[in-house]
Formats: C-alpha cells, sequence, structure tokens
C-alpha cells in the first residue's frame, strides 16, 4: 500500500464514528437483543397467592420489552424529547422510558389457565447512551446538531445522569468457559491445575480440577466444600465403567496409566453410590431422600453451568458435562507429563472485553429481578385485600429506574466492583477521545502483578503500545489502538453449532437433521 | 456504602486483605472494593446546621411510617449453621415488631400505594410528601374508618396535586388507582370537608401543555391557546365550566388557524370530555 493510501485508511478509522464505535456496537447491540434476552431468561414472576386452601395460583408472564428514544417528563405533565443538551443543563438523566408486555395469569390448579389482565405498561426509564441508535440526535446532521446545541463533532459514547457525563469503563476479564491450565502450590508441593470459569446468564462458577501430589485427580465447584474426586463426580454424571472414563481422558500410555491409578482409588463404582456419596458431601446429617435430590440439584445447578442450553435434555448435558471434566483432567495430566505449558493468563485469546452493553446487560438483569420481587409483592397485597389484579396497578415504575440509575451516577457496580463509570474527561477533546477508548484490568494496584502490566506480543494491533499511566496504574489500564476493531459475542450459537456440524464436528447436542458429512479432501 | 460483603473473593474464593483504600484478593489480585469514603452529595439538607449538629443518617422522611427512621437485620454468609438460624428468627421477628399498631399497617400500605401511583404519574418528590402527610392527618382525624384505604391513596395523590398547581384530572388518577371512582371520591370529600384543603377551582391552563402534549401540537400553538385560557378567565367564560373542557377548547380554537388541525374529537377525547362540552366554550371563545 502506497503512502496516500494508508492515510486515506487512517484517516477513515480516527473518522469520528469509528472513535467510539465500540461503545455504540456494544450498547445497541444491547438494546436491540440483549433486553429481550434478559427477560426471556426471567420468562415469569410467580407469586406466593395460591398457597393457601381453595386459592388459585397466580403468575405473571413476561413478554416484549420496548425502549422508545429518550424523553423528559415535567411536572405539569407533559412529555417531550430531551436532547443531550438539555439533559446537561437542566441536571436531568438523558433516559428513555421502556415497556414491557405483561400478562397476570390465575388458575392451573383445579380451574383452567385464565389471563386476568393483559397490558403493555411503562416499566421504568434506561439511560441511553448518548450518539446511540435510541438517542434522538441519531442521524443528525452538523447543521442540525448546531441547533440543538450539539457539538457536532462530540464522539458520544457516553450516558448523561443527572446532568453528570458517565463514561462506563471497558473491562478487561479473563476469558469465561475456556479451561485454563497451570501450576500450583499446595504444602510446598507442586501441583497441576485446569480452572474454568464457568459462565451463563450472569452467574459465574469456578471449576477446579486439582491433581494432588498423590497424583489423584480432585474437583472443586461452588456449593461444595472442599473438593470431590474426580471419579466420583465423573461417576455420578454417569460416566460409569473404567474403561469409558480413561478412554474419554486419553488414550495416551503414559496418561492412561496415571488414569489407573486413579480408578484403583476410587471410592465408588457406580452412578448410584456416587451420588449417593455427593449427598454426604453437600447435605450431611440430613435425611437420605433430601441427600439424593440435593446432589442431583447440586449437578445440575452450580456445576459448569455454561454447558446448560435451551433445548438439549439434561441427560445430554450430564454426559457433556463429564467430557468436559474429562477435558480438565487432561490438561492436569499433560501438564505433570511436560506435554504443553501452562496457559499464559496474559495472552489476549484468553481475554475478553466487557463493554457498557455488557455491563448494562448485567445491571438491567438485577434490576429486573427487583422489579419482580416488587411487582410480586405488590400482587400479594392487592390480592389479600381483594382487589382487582391488573397490570397497571401492580408495576412501581421507580424500581426499575433507580436500579439503573444510580450505578451509573455512582460506580458502584453491581457485583460489588467500583469505579466502573467514570465522569468523562472533558480537560480538552483529546481527553475525552482517549477517555472513551479506555480499558481497566481488574487486577490490584497496589500489588507487583508485573507479567499482567508488561506488554504482551498479543497486544498487536489491538492495544496502543505507549499510551499507559505512570504510577501505580501503569499497565494496568490501556488504550486501544487506533484501528482496533472489536468482535461481537456471536447472535445465534444454535446456526453456529449448525454450521461446525455441517463441516464435520460430531457429538454437538441439540442439533438435530444435520447429516454428518465426509470430509472431503 | 454498608454492604453485607462475604468475605472471599467473588471470582477465586481467595482472602481478601484490605490495606490502604483497597480490599485485593491475596490470591488473584482482584480489587474487590476500593475508595470507602462516599465522596457523593450530603444526603440531609442542612438548613437547620445551627440548631442541628447531627450529620449521619438519612433524611427524615414524611412518606415513610417511621419517618425513614427503620432498622433492618442483613444477611451474611460468614454466619453459619445455628447462628445463621437464629439471626433468621431474629429478622423475622424484628420485621413483625417493626409495625405495632394496625393503623400503622394501614399507613404503610397507604403510603406504599401513593409512592406507586407518584411513579406511575411522574408527580415530583413534594407532591408524595404531601400525599403522604394527607393521609396522616386523615389518620388523626379519624376520617379512614369505614371509607376505603386505597381511596384515601388516591384522593390525597389527587389532592396534593391540586394544592401543588400541578393538576391531574380526577380520571387520570383513578385510572392508576387501585381504588375505583366512588371510594376515591368519598375519601376526596372526607378531605375537602374535614381537612379545609386549600384548593380554590382549577385553572385550565394546568391542564394545556399536558395536553398539548399528548395532541403533539406546536409550541406556538399551546402558546396561544395559553392566552386564550387567560382571556376566557377574565371575560368570566369559565366560571362554572369543566376546566378541562375549557382547556380542551382553547387548544383547538389555537390550533383551528394554524396548519396542524385538530378534530373536537380527538381534542375532546384527550381531555376527557364530550365534544358538546367543548363545542359550548369554543362558541363563548369564538363570540370573545
Amino acid at each position: 500500500m502506497d503512502r496516500q493510501a494508508r492515510r486515506t485508511v487512517s484517516r477513515e478509522y480516527f473518522s469520528q464514528e469509528r472513535l467510539a464505535e465500540h461503545h455504540f456496537r456494544s450498547f445497541n447491540n444491547f438494546m436491540e437483543r440483549g433486553m429481550q434476552e434478559v427477560v426471556a431468561e426471567k420468562e415469569t414472576i410467580e407469586t406466593d397467592i395460591g398457597d393457601k386452601e381453595g386459592e388459585e395460583p397466580v403468575y405473571v408472564e413476561l413478554g416484549d420489552v420496548r425502549v422508545v428514544t429518550p424523553r423528559v417528563r415535567e411536572a405539569d405533565g407533559s412529555e417531550e424529547l430531551l436532547y443531550p443538551q438539555e439533559a446537561r443543563l437542566r441536571n436531568i438523566t438523558y433516559s428513555a422510558p421502556v415497556f414491557m408486555e405483561m400478562s397476570i395469569i390465575r388458575g392451573g390448579e383445579e380451574e383452567e389457565e385464565v389471563v386476568v389482565d393483559s397490558a403493555e405498561t411503562k416499566v421504568g426509564r434506561m439511560p441511553i447512551m448518548v450518539g446511540s441508535s435510541k438517542c434522538n440526535i441519531a442521524g443528525f446532521s452538523d447543521e442540525e446538531l448546531v441547533e440543538i446545541g450539539e457539538d457536532p463533532v462530540d464522539p458520544g459514547g457516553y450516558f448523561i445522569v443527572n446532568g453528570s457525563e458517565r463514561v462506563l469503563m471497558t473491562s478487561e476479564d479473563l476469558a469465561p468457559n475456556k479451561i485454563l491450565a497451570e501450576y500450583d502450590t499446595k504444602y510446598g508441593d507442586e501441583i497441576q491445575v485446569a480452572k474454568t470459569f464457568s459462565q451463563r446468564r450472569g452467574y459465574r462458577a469456578l471449576v477446579l480440577c486439582e491433581r494432588n501430589r498423590e497424583g489423584i485427580l480432585e474437583v472443586s465447584f461452588p456449593s461444595v466444600s472442599g473438593s470431590v474426586n474426580f471419579v466420583t463426580l465423573v461417576r455420578a454424571l454417569g460416566l460409569e465403567s473404567d474403561e469409558e472414563i480413561v478412554h474419554r481422558v486419553s488414550d495416551d500410555p503414559e496418561i492412561v496409566k496415571f488414569m489407573l491409578e486413579n480408578l484403583e482409588m476410587a471410592e465408588v463404582q457406580t452412578q448410584e453410590e456416587a451420588i449417593e456419596k455427593l449427598g454426604k458431601r453437600v447435605a450431611s446429617g440430613q435425611g437420605k431422600n433430601y441427600q439424593l435430590k440435593r446432589a442431583n440439584y447440586v449437578i445440575d445447578r452450580y456445576l459448569l453451568p455454561h454447558l446448560h442450553e435451551e433445548g438439549v435434555e439434561e441427560e445430554e448435558v450430564r454426559s457433556n458435562k463429564a467430557f468436559y471434566l474429562c477435558r480438565m483432567a487432561e490438561a492436569c495430566f499433560e501438564l505433570a507429563l511436560g506435554r504443553r505449558d501452562s496457559d499464559d493468563k496474559d495472552h489476549y485469546a484468553n481475554k475478553r472485553l466487557k463493554v457498557s452493553g455488557d455491563l448494562m446487560k448485567d445491571l438491567f438483569r438485577t434490576a429486573l429481578n427487583k422489579l419482580a420481587r416488587d411487582v410480586k409483592y405488590q400482587l400479594e397485597r392487592a390480592n389479600m385485600r381483594n382487589r382487582n389484579l391488573t397490570v397497571n396497578t401492580v408495576v412501581r415504575s421507580d424500581v426499575l429506574t433507580e436500579r439503573l440509575e444510580h450505578p451509573i451516577a455512582t460506580g458502584n457496580w453491581v457485583g460489588g466492583r467500583s469505579g466502573v463509570s467514570q465522569l468523562v474527561d472533558r480537560t480538552d477533546y483529546m481527553g475525552v477521545l482517549s477517555h472513551l477508548r479506555r480499558l481497566r484490568s481488574p487486577l490490584s494496584r497496589s500489588q507487583p502483578h508485573f507479567e499482567a502490566r508488561d506488554l504482551h506480543a498479543t497486544q498487536w494491533g489491538r492495544i496502543c503500545p505507549s499510551e499507559t499511566p505512570e504510577g501505580p496504574n501503569c499497565g494496568l489500564v490501556k488504550n486501544f489502538a487506533q484501528a482496533m476493531e472489536l468482535s461481537q459475542n456471536i447472535e445465534d450459537e444454535q446456526a453456529l453449532k449448525r454450521e461446525l456440524a455441517s463441516m464435520g464436528v460430531e457429538g454437538i447436542p441439540g442439533l438435530e437433521g444435520v447429516e454428518p458429512q465426509p470430509a472431503d479432501d | 456504602m454498608s454492604q453485607a460483603r462475604s468475605p472471599n473473593c467473588p471470582e477465586c474464593d481467595g482472602r481478601l486483605n484490605a490495606h490502604g483504600d483497597e480490599t485485593v484478593c491475596g490470591e488473584c489480585g482482584l480489587v474487590v472494593a476500593e475508595d470507602r469514603i462516599d465522596r457523593g452529595p450530603e444526603w440531609r439538607s442542612f438548613a437547620d446546621d445551627d440548631t442541628n449538629p447531627e450529620r449521619t443518617g438519612a433524611p427524615l422522611t414524611r412518606s415513610r411510617h417511621d419517618r425513614g427512621l427503620s432498622t433492618e437485620i442483613g444477611r451474611s454468609t460468614r454466619l453459619k449453621g445455628r447462628k445463621r438460624r437464629q439471626m433468621a428468627r431474629l429478622r423475622r421477628q424484628h420485621n413483625r415488631a417493626r409495625i405495632s399498631s394496625k393503623r400503622e399497617r394501614n399507613q404503610v400500605y397507604a403510603f406504599t400505594e401513593i409512592r406507586r401511583l407518584v411513579s406511575r404519574l411522574s408527580l415530583p418528590e413534594q407532591v408524595r410528601d404531601h400525599a403522604c402527610s394527607l393521609v396522616r392527618s386523615a389518620q388523626n382525624e379519624d376520617l379512614v374508618r369505614g371509607r376505603s384505604l386505597e381511596g384515601f391513596a388516591a384522593a390525597s395523590v389527587y389532592a396534593a396535586c391540586r394544592v401543588a398547581g400541578v393538576s391531574r384530572t380526577v380520571d387520570e388518577v383513578t385510572d392508576v388507582a387501585r381504588a375505583d371512582a366512588n371510594e376515591q371520591q368519598a375519601a376526596y370529600d372526607a378531605l375537602n370537608r374535614e381537612l379545609g384543603l386549600p384548593v380554590g377551582p382549577i385553572d385550565p391552563v394546568e391542564y394545556i401543555p399536558r395536553f398539548a402534549s399528548k395532541l403533539d401540537v406546536d409550541a406556538s400553538v399551546e402558546r396561544r391557546a395559553r392566552t386564550f385560557a387567560e382571556e376566557a378567565r377574565k371575560a368570566g367564560i369559565t366560571t362554572g365550566r369543566n376546566p378541562s373542557g375549557v382547556a380542551a377548547a382553547c387548544l383547538y380554537t389555537a390550533a383551528r388557524g394554524t396548519d396542524c388541525q385538530l378534530t373536537q374529537r380527538e381534542t375532546a377525547d384527550v381531555a376527557g370530555v364530550t365534544p358538546v362540552t367543548l363545542r359550548n366554550t369554543y362558541t363563548d371563545l369564538q363570540n370573545q
């Protein structure tokens, strides 16, 4: 490429729309799909109505969610379109009303289910990113922007809450749902550990698979204190025979030898025994039936939750979990045998960025839960006082609004992280641009973490090699490179899996009608 | 910010060390919390700074039965077994003891309903506080007995709006209230009679901005409608007329001259009156 062409490309990357493009894409994505996904996850709001004798149960079904563009409701009751500059000057929040379809349904016990009331109601207000597709200035020409008092070269990409501009810091996290093998020390001995941050719908569970100094594999996951024997857990998941377990881990003779040691030490031989054993761990001192119930619940709920998927049989999920654990075991053994090196946590392939849309999704999820709890309470009260149950009279719209605005205004995010939102740096124009393209590592700045602060080779083309603050934050706060492109999560996982299956990948659950095709060379 | 936190790291379950202004996981180095000083604006108003040296606690509010001075027993994952169950029992007893009398229970219910109505109608906070104190006074005067609580909640919101000069029509409040029109009317009558609400006839001007935004007309039309309403008041056309009807007629008249035409029907619908009501005021305005 000659110099002229390079310059053109470079200009294009520094054009206005691209500067906060990652924020827009992420937030628009959240508006268009993310919100609906969160509502679909929630699906219904159950109530305690119907616990009494002779009373029919009542629940609320959540339907489509819709966000309009920002507007302001004046004290005299009139509602008008709100533009960012007005929000800044009047110290109000640049937010748009959120509407949701709700139906109150009664029955299902003895009578048939009837829809008591169904309506689309305003559930709250959602702060809107300036410049996003839901923003009132989207698609305005420079002249129109000047007309409404907006700066035509302002990049957007931030929120306005109570008149102050807040930008959500992109945060750099370790990739979830990936096996990371590494060395660790326990009681002075070196051991091998395979880790996975399993994540699904905002729930995060750390699953560890350790090979201890006797060479025995142990797995630990949330809700079980300490660790569980690997073979026990795999048997509880339905992988029973010795041969199958060994085969699933590896065919490598050395690893098979290690596996046989494990099987010799096995505490249980069958699935029933294994579940019993697990039950004793998770609910010791309780009745036997409860122990079994609890053990099954723990397996389905807390162990590797990311392997669950809509429309996949529970049975299949369990066998997938067993296979996944076997992969983790293999990683441990390979590390022990020196067949592989430990995974590099600072490699950019092992990093994921949480941009504004992802952060807002987390926030919206907890806000919706709070709203659901309030609706439940209001419904129960209304029912107790023999009032008609209508959608309009059970929703308090300030609950959701409050839960969405407060974290953005203070930076205290859900999950106990602070400093997520920051006041946009308006020292000068470059300050704004740099601030919008900044990302933060959640590691401590008072600990050395030399490797995490170092410039990693994989940051080439993604992260600016020179722009980082001096002092305690050095290397932890980074800035995007000029031509950085941030790819989004896959929209339709099913389509991806179908594509993979058509390319010859076998054993993807929940897919039917795809004929395995022979690979043509 | 007082928040119940687990003593372990949320990501790797490691031990947390607090040093300086940071709480840091010893295993993975995740910063769980930092900067414990709340630099946000103060919660309370310090208008009475000279007489009252207290600087802590949330502001007192009239919109809570205990004026915002409640105590809650929180939850902790640090407690296990017996201690935990004991705390759960304490929490339950504490919640039961929070409301001591039937009267307070009613107040809690009425205030929740008021809060819901106020958020639903997007009314300012002063209206909420005033509505709550109206319910309190009604209870003191023993007006609530025999009338419905929901009615009082709705009526006091309506009354507070009128006193504050941000009138809503009765129908607008009834639409979102749990009370029906009769209950609300009964409660409002009682409030008005016994407490002597400082409300005069409604000025139609109060309705104009809201109807204008519902009809989506120009700001110039709205401005003209205001002057019409003012003239009508001076000429005495408004006396004895439904104020929302007058407001609708003013808007209709103002829109007639411009290119954004309104029909009598749609204007009347927005105001919740019949086209006939609108027409009567309209002809009077024409005669002016």
